[in-house]
């Protein structure tokens, strides 16, 4: 008990009374929702009562300056605020829409139609965070991996390390002095010994000792060499050079994330014989479309081409309600499709969904001459004609049928008929499971 | 509610009690009798609920609670931004104040809720539920018992959600007019006879088919229907229909395929809603009037009395402008005005009569031989009420019925803040002569501009008309208290009907530019159509009566002596929104449980009267029809009636349409 649980109540009353979604994408009004938000209107919002016909009650007003005279429009009459405390608004009239994001409208198309659609096709390589197994050169001290450090620096100690005994032994020969013995050590025993090192203890030897040695042989038959490693080992390590250009930080694993990119392009017939009925059908079905593949792909982006004899492309605000004379060429739109495809979302990045819709009409043969290739040389994970003919078919719009009977059999060529807002609901079913039988590439 | 140990609101509580102590101190010597309040400091989100909850604390569980608080807090804007009053119509009054407030506000809403009490005190309309209602108790136990339901395992809680649906519906369907009469969860549904059809008595015993068409066929069963004294009831047509429901209400048992009883749970939440609307009614009912009152009141207090400090004015005047101009028919600004009016045509009735009695002052030369100017000038308060000046207190006479007694020897002794609180000095006769509505800047032409018509009104009915001899004479025994006497009378016995019934004129409309509008079907929009009174009149009757609901009422619950409901529309020429009807008697069946018929007459337009209408840019006249909407819990059945069988339901007396004559067709 309490408002929490009747603002719960509430909201799932809400839900409950949402249209129905087959019947929203058939009959409803998509003009509330945006590409990225379905508004879906929720039935009943308060409850009925008696009331009186609000067109035939008439009502009272008050001038602010002046009173109106009779016969003087007064625009739409705002609701009263007679009604009790706590009300405000009740009377709107304004709708009340349960709002959902693409993904929940995928879902429940899914659900509402019996699709199940994974989306597939291009992975594209995203850098996600994984396990710290990988390592770079800056980071948090935290992160710093140690263990490489000390080994990368017992290395370099390993490789700075020289038997020093021996190369004072050198400086002891006979005729040998720090320049004989620096070009000896550096290029005939590859030892790291700096010259400066060398001159240093050539002065600490003294006199009498410099010419100890005959010759080289006798020298190193009298010296017994040691092992860097066997010396450290018995030396112990009392220091190790650690440097900063050995230090690694722990650095996450870059794992390759797919993100599932996908581009639809939506063509539309907008020539003379695109009527009002024909527009509406294509709206209904191309939307509810765009809306679930926005669902279903992590980054979904849209083309929209209007054509007649030529094609343009368009933003979406205009997309559905451009008319415009002339003729019909459909390869027209696909020509654009494919350089704007090409550009922008090459195939290798990108999932790619080319819909077309008119009313089958087009200019003669340019079906088979030129859309036929053309749709053959876009690569697409699925293509679609969705014929809109409200009166059935008319004589000359062979279009979808050349398409349907050319691509017979094809898992990614779908062409469907609507011809009311009925048929809406099949052709949406039809066209996503066309692609649903495709394998993954 | 937040305890209160919350500092904030401990610093707000102790900065409001003296507000709230004077506030009360000057209602009441404004001759207000509010029930004593008690307030509460509330933060943002408390506020929201409470005024989701219509201004309790505690409610039956609902969805449409939620969707108040919902769009309350999407909208943000419920007068103008803040809530501001809330207070609860019970014995005593329950304000609520909002912790985030300007000082200015709070003050505002407390002056403005002393008055409201003192409206719920004194209405006789609110003494039809209770004079001592224990409101927040009641719905409190309502929210109580039906928590429990919802709770109990043996109730579904969506069948209980539904059914208080089913009956909000219903909520304005009451008998507003009569007092509450509680319906007992056992009375005797003593007028409940069986009324079982014989056919379905027949289907139970269970006869085999070939007797049952042989002995009982349907010329017998016929014969019996006929025969069976047809009982109807109601005697006389029930406005109540939750009352009529509550007690030969049904509902229709799915798998038996019949009515049966209503469950216990069921009446009782029936009557627990019943009760609710019988509470909020008087409400509903006093609107205009209540929130007009409340204005009124606050803005003496809040202005003229300088409650609100100087630099507090200015947020209260910004407050006050919103409050009452937020569009369409406003409660606040039309009560408020209609206030106002009777205050000064009141005081200028008293005047008048007054001036008449002068000799030589008559109706026909009262213009010509007054000079206005002079009248306002005397009728001016004393300089003794219109300002206290220190100095001068001891000059006052103690026995000055104007003055204040106690307040004087205090103000003497210096004890008391006449800077902060001049008012205290006066009485109720004193502070009437400090207010006098006449004299104000903005009522000034008030008196000169009577009409003729209501002069010879008034004089037709005087006798002793000679009985000053001059202006000054009359003048000097004005009583200025004439119209707050006024005005406490009306609140006390009208309700909104009442109240713009019978003191809309037209020059109130005239000076407040009311107007009408109707829908044009020529034009397809709404058009002003009339200024004249009458007709803003016609227009704001049918917004208020019966909560500007069309009146409904049970005609038959035998209907045909097939246990049928039959309610009537009674019609004034206003036509029902069939689509909603037609979802309501859907409702009306669950609580029924058998079929539901309702009668109403309906404004039909035919298509070549309006294509016409359109060509001729004049109105087409609808034609009436008698129409019968049968639900019989799966279907609706459609029928158009007799005229005869419809002619005692339309009205004949009552037109509120206000399209001139000659718009139409």
């Amino acid at each position: 008990m309490g408002l929490k649980d009747d603002l719960e109540r509430y909201r799932e009353v809400g839900e409950q009374r949402r249209q129905d979604l087959a019947d929203f994408i058939q009959y409803g009004d998509l003009g509330q929702s945006r590409r990225d938000e379905v508004r879906v209107p929720i039935k009943i919002i308060d409850l009925p009562e008696f009331e009186y016909d609000q067109r035939e009650m008439g009502g009272i007003g008050q001038g602010q300056d002046g009173t109106p005279e009779p016969g003087d429009p007064v625009g739409q009459p705002e609701p009263g605020d007679g009604d009790e405390e706590g009300d405000p608004g009740e009377e709107g009239g304004d709708h009340e829409y349960y709002e959902m994001d693409p993904e929940e409208f995928a879902e429940e198309l899914d659900e509402r139609l019996g699709l199940d659609l994974e989306p597939k096709g291009k992975k594209v390589v995203e850098e996600k965070e994984g396990d710290f197994t990988d390592i770079t050169r800056s980071g948090p001290t935290g992160t710093l991996d140690f263990e490489r450090l000390f080994k990368e620096g017992l290395k370099r100690k390993l490789a700075m390390d020289f038997d020093k005994d021996f190369v004072r032994a050198a400086l002891k020969i006979e005729g040998w002095g720090p320049t004989k013995v620096f070009e000896w050590a550096r290029s005939e025993e590859n030892l790291p010994v700096s010259r400066s090192w060398i001159e240093n203890a050539y002065d600490d030897i003294p006199n009498g000792d410099r010419t100890q040695y005959g010759s080289l042989a006798e020298m190193t038959a009298s010296v017994e060499r040691e092992e860097t490693a066997r010396r450290i080992r018995r030396e112990g390590v009392d220091q190790i050079p650690y440097r900063r250009e050995d230090e690694r930080y722990r650095y996450p694993e870059i794992i390759e994330e797919r993100e599932r990119n996908v581009v639809v392009v939506n063509i539309r017939d907008v020539s003379g014989s695109m009527r009002q009925k024909k527009r509406e059908l294509v709206e209904r079905t191309f939307t509810p479309l765009d809306w679930y593949l926005q669902g279903k792909y992590d980054n979904a982006e849209f083309v929209y081409i209007a054509h007649d004899a030529d094609a343009w492309e368009v933003e979406r605000d205009e997309f559905f309600g451009i008319r415009s004379g002339g003729g019909t060429r459909i390869s027209s739109a696909y020509e654009v499709a494919m350089e704007r495809l090409d550009e922008k979302y090459p195939w290798t990045d990108w999932n790619r969904y080319v819909f077309a819709a008119g009313d089958s009409e087009n200019s003669s043969n340019d079906t088979e001459k030129n859309v036929i290739p053309l749709m053959e040389r876009i690569d697409a994970n699925l293509h679609a004609y969705v014929e809109t003919q409200p009166s059935g078919n008319a004589i000359n719009a062979t279009h979808a049928e050349e398409v349907q009977q050319h691509f017979d059999g094809s898992d990614n060529v779908s062409v469907a008929y609507v011809t009311s807002p009925d048929d809406v609901t099949d052709a949406i079913y039809d066209i996503l499971s066309t692609e649903e039988g495709d394998n993954e590439r | 509610m937040k305890p209160t140990d919350d500092v904030h609101m401990q610093r707000e509580a102790k900065q409001l009690e003296e507000p709230v102590t004077e506030a009360s101190v000057l209602a009441k010597k404004l001759g207000l009798k509010p029930y004593d309040v008690n307030y509460w400091i509330v933060d943002y989100d408390d506020m929201n609920e409470l005024i989701a909850y219509g201004g309790f604390q505690n409610r039956y569980p609902h969805w449409r609670w939620g969707m108040t608080y919902d769009r309350q807090q999407k909208q943000g804007q419920f007068l103008g931004g803040k809530a501001f009053e809330i207070v609860n119509n019970d014995k005593p009054a329950h304000a609520f104040l909002q912790e985030s407030n300007a000082l200015s506000d709070q003050k505002a809403v407390i002056t403005h809720v002393e008055a409201h009490s003192d409206f719920f005190a004194n209405n006789e309309w609110f003494a039809m539920f209770s004079r001592d209602p224990n409101a927040a108790a009641m719905l409190s136990r309502h929210g109580e018992t039906i928590d429990d339901f919802i709770q109990d395992t043996d109730i579904e809680r969506a069948e209980v959600e539904r059914f208080i649906d089913h009956i909000l519906c219903l909520e304005d369907n009451i008998d507003q007019y009569q007092p509450y009469e509680p319906l007992m969860r056992d009375e005797p549904s003593e007028t409940d006879v069986d009324y079982g059809e014989v056919s379905d008595e027949l289907d139970e015993l269970d006869l085999s088919e070939e007797v049952q068409r042989q002995v009982f066929d349907e010329e017998w069963l016929e014969g019996q229907r006929e025969n069976d004294d047809s009982t109807t009831f109601p005697e006389e047509p029930e406005k109540d229909i939750l009352a009529f429901l509550r007690r030969h209400g049904k509902q229709y048992d799915e798998t038996a395929e019949k009515a049966i009883e209503l469950e216990d749970w069921q009446k009782e939440i029936l009557e627990i809603l019943r009760a609710e609307s019988y509470y909020f009614a008087p409400q509903k009912m006093t609107k205009i009037m209540n929130e007009g009152w409340a204005s009124y009141w606050e803005s003496l207090m809040m202005a003229d009395e300088n409650f609100a400090g100087a630099d507090e004015f200015l947020t209260y005047a910004d407050h006050m402008s919103k409050v009452l101009g937020s569009g369409g028919m406003n409660p606040y600004s039309l009560g408020l005005e209609l206030w106002e009016y009777i205050e000064n045509t009141e005081n200028r009735r008293h005047v008048v009569e007054r001036l008449l009695r002068v000799e030589g002052i008559s109706w026909r030369n009262f213009h010509d031989t007054i000079d206005f100017t002079h009248v306002l000038n005397q009728l001016e308060p004393d300089p003794l009420v219109a300002s206290v000046e220190r100095e001068q207190l001891d000059d006052i006479e103690v026995s000055d019925p104007r003055i204040d007694e106690e307040t004087l020897a205090k103000a003497r002794e210096g004890t008391v803040d006449l800077d902060s609180y001049p008012w205290k000095l006066f009485t109720y006769e004193g502070l009437a002569e400090r207010h006098y509505s006449l004299v104000k800047p903005a009522n000034k032409g008030y008196l000169g501009r009577i009409s003729r018509e209501e002069l010879e009104r008034i004089s037709r009915y005087m006798f002793d008309t000679e009985r000053y001899d001059s202006v000054e004479d009359a003048l000097a025994g004005v009583e200025y208290t004439v119209g707050w006497d006024r005005m406490r009378e009306i609140r006390e016995s009208h309700n909104d009907v009442t109240f713009v019934d019978e003191f809309l004129t037209q020059e109130f409309v005239d000076e407040n530019n009311y107007f009408t509008y109707e829908y044009m079907h020529s034009s397809g929009d709404y058009r002003a159509t009339s200024t004249d009174y009458e007709a803003v009149k016609k227009k704001l009757m049918l917004e208020l009566t019966n909560f500007g609901k069309p009146t409904i009422v049970v005609a038959d619950g035998n209907f045909q002596n097939r246990n049928e409901l039959l309610l009537e529309h009674q019609y004034n020429g206003v036509a029902l929104d069939i689509e909603q009807a037609k979802d309501t008697l859907e409702r009306i069946f669950e609580l029924w449980g058998r079929p539901v018929v309702l009668r109403t007459i309906d404004t039909v337009y035919d298509d070549h009267d309006l294509e016409v209408a359109r060509r001729r840019d004049s109105e087409p006249e609808p034609e009436e029809t008698g129409v019968e909407i049968r639900f019989d819990g799966t279907a609706f059945e459609e029928e158009e009636l007799d005229w005869e069988d419809v002619n005692h339901l339309a009205a004949t007396d009552v037109d509120y349409d206000t399209k001139p004559e000659d718009w139409l067709a």
